[in-house]
């Protein structure tokens, strides 16, 4: 394992959380993903330990043909500890199955943490590519390109029928998953959330809680994806993600300007009293950060609050989460100590913008 | 009161539809068969399902034996597992196993369990008929079908266009053209 593409890990982030890009006052990012596997291979659920470390070596292979531009980071996830394979999750560079998967498998990903191609996961490839704020057309023609140099070298498994095969029949065709990844305080507070599940439901679109279990989602994130991947072209998935999200977003900023002109001292309120207590809590659990982060960043994004940028909030967001503190600490720590290492690193994360 | 799914075992498990505050179906089943059902249920990986639909998914699942009880015959409804079916030649799947994990085995299974593919796809991707329209690797050399499949839904892509913008002497055009290639289609095949 490469130890020192972790050096760094608990203290900067990705590109992506840089809080830019369009939309960004509600949008945190817009990911692409591609399904594929490689001709010859029964999918990874089938596959034997031998097959499995030579589709990894195939991939590997592959992926040092294609000369990414960028230098990349290549990580074998059976010789790592479960703390930094986790730490990789909380950064959405692979997934949680990944993670708890077992045998050979791996991920390779660029320096900004763009790109990411997991390897032997359900499927043995799975590309996807990140981009800041609402920008599916970039970040899909970006992923394009790889996808096209790695097709070169490596054959995938197609049919006329049914496009790109892949282990599990929601992905067949095109195997393209976009998910855009929003931050929808004033739904939630309003209590609509279930209307625009319900409405994006009806157009084949899934929103579902990005943290958290069942419909209970800490810090009002939500994932909002297409459903169907087979009988349309990755161009009209693009559009239908295009025009699905903007509705969306226009109803999240109808009501946080209703709340806002209804009720100014309500929101005000609230906004401020999460700073403070971020700002003075000497124990933090994930979801009480969370929860208190959505308001700040809220604030942030109405003008309530001024001297804490966008990045700094999303940053607190990832670096807060167990397995971050952890690895920046450099031991496992228990629930209590990591409740105190988490309100620590709120408060000086907070104490860096104060006037 | 026996199970609704084997129409064995007494059922111990009432699943109740709720719509309205009013229960609207009910289902009883027995503690095994339940398993099953809940397996259709909670998967997260799945789209969905309607709880007569996971039923009648269930009773597939245990064969046509077992399966005894009356629910109407609804269109799209999987038929139930023909013991004809082989196992994949190349990495064993069944195609109970593939119901009950929801998931393939290797690429050939497309192929191994293609006559009950479609109609799970057009469920799944909510479109008919379930054939890709999307790109394919360019070292495969698009076939002349799928080309000719993509030229058809943008064409009729455009059709709908026109008929929703009043556009009338457009999609009659248009109507024409896929008329005629759909001409073409037909004597090729």
């Amino acid at each position: 394992m490469n130890d020192s593409a972790f050096e760094n890990f608990p203290h900067v982030l990705g590109e992506w959380l840089k809080g830019g890009g369009p939309d960004s006052d509600i949008v945190v990012s817009t990911r692409v993903r591609f399904a594929r596997n490689i001709k010859g291979y029964p999918f990874t659920l089938k596959a034997t330990e031998q097959q499995r470390a030579e589709v990894l070596a195939l991939c590997e292979e592959a992926i040092r043909k294609i000369h990414l531009q960028r230098s990349v980071i290549t990580l074998e996830l059976d010789k790592m500890p479960e703390v930094k394979r986790d730490v990789l999750v909380e950064r959405h560079l692979i997934s949680r199955e990944l993670a708890g998967g077992e045998g050979p498998r791996g991920v390779t990903f660029g320096r900004g943490e763009m790109l990411s191609i997991m390897i032997n996961e359900e499927d043995h490839l799975r590309l996807q590519w990140i981009k800041s704020g609402f920008d599916a057309d970039r970040a899909y023609q970006a992923l394009c390109k790889v996808d096209r140099a790695l097709e070169k070298v490596v054959p995938y498994a197609v049919s006329d029928n049914y496009g790109y095969l892949t282990a599990c029949p929601t992905n067949v065709g095109t195997g393209m998953r976009i998910s855009v990844m929003v931050h929808l305080p004033a739904l939630t507070m309003k209590d609509h959330v279930d209307k625009v599940f319900k409405a994006a439901k009806r157009m084949n679109h899934a929103v579902r809680g990005l943290y958290g279990e069942g419909t209970r989602a800490f810090g009002d994130m939500y994932q909002i994806s297409n459903q169907a991947t087979l009988g349309r072209s990755e161009e009209s998935i693009l559009e239908s993600v295009k025009a699905i999200v903007p509705r969306i977003l226009e109803t999240e900023r109808q009501m946080r300007g209703q709340l806002y002109a209804e009720d100014r001292s309500f929101l005000e309120d609230r906004v401020l009293r999460s700073l403070a207590l971020l700002r003075n809590a000497r124990r933090l659990n994930v979801q009480e950060m969370m929860s208190h982060l959505s308001m700040l960043r809220l604030g942030v994004d109405l003008g309530l609050i001024t001297d804490v940028p966008m990045q700094t909030v999303n940053e607190m967001f990832i670096l807060g989460q167990p397995s971050h503190l952890q690895e920046r600490e450099g031991r496992l720590m228990n629930a209590t100590e990591r409740d105190t290492t988490r309100a620590d690193l709120v408060r000086s994360k907070l104490a860096a913008h104060s006037n | 009161m026996d199970c609704q799914c084997c129409n064995k075992k007494p059922a111990r498990v009432r699943i109740c539809d709720v719509d309205e505050n009013a229960i609207q179906e009910q289902y009883n089943v027995c503690p095994d068969c339940f398993a099953l059902v809940k397996r259709y249920m909670f998967d997260m990986a799945r789209p969905l399902m309607a709880t007569d639909d996971v039923i009648r998914e269930v009773q597939g699942l245990l064969g046509p034996a077992d399966k005894a009880i009356a629910l109407p015959d609804a269109a799209g409804a999987i038929t139930p597992l023909a013991d004809s079916v082989p196992a994949c030649p190349e990495c064993g799947m069944t195609l109970s196993e593939f119901k009950a994990r929801g998931r393939f085995g290797c690429p050939r299974d497309y192929e191994v369990f293609a006559e009950h593919l479609d109609p799970l796809f057009e469920r799944i991707h909510d479109t008919q008929p379930a054939r890709h329209q999307g790109r394919l690797p360019a070292r495969e050399g698009e076939s002349e079908l799928v080309t000719r499949r993509r030229k058809a839904a943008e064409l009729k892509a455009r059709l709908d266009a026109a008929v929703a913008e009043e556009n009338y002497e457009l999609a009659a055009r248009l109507r024409d053209e896929i008329n005629q290639q759909e001409g073409t289609t037909r004597e090729q095949a």
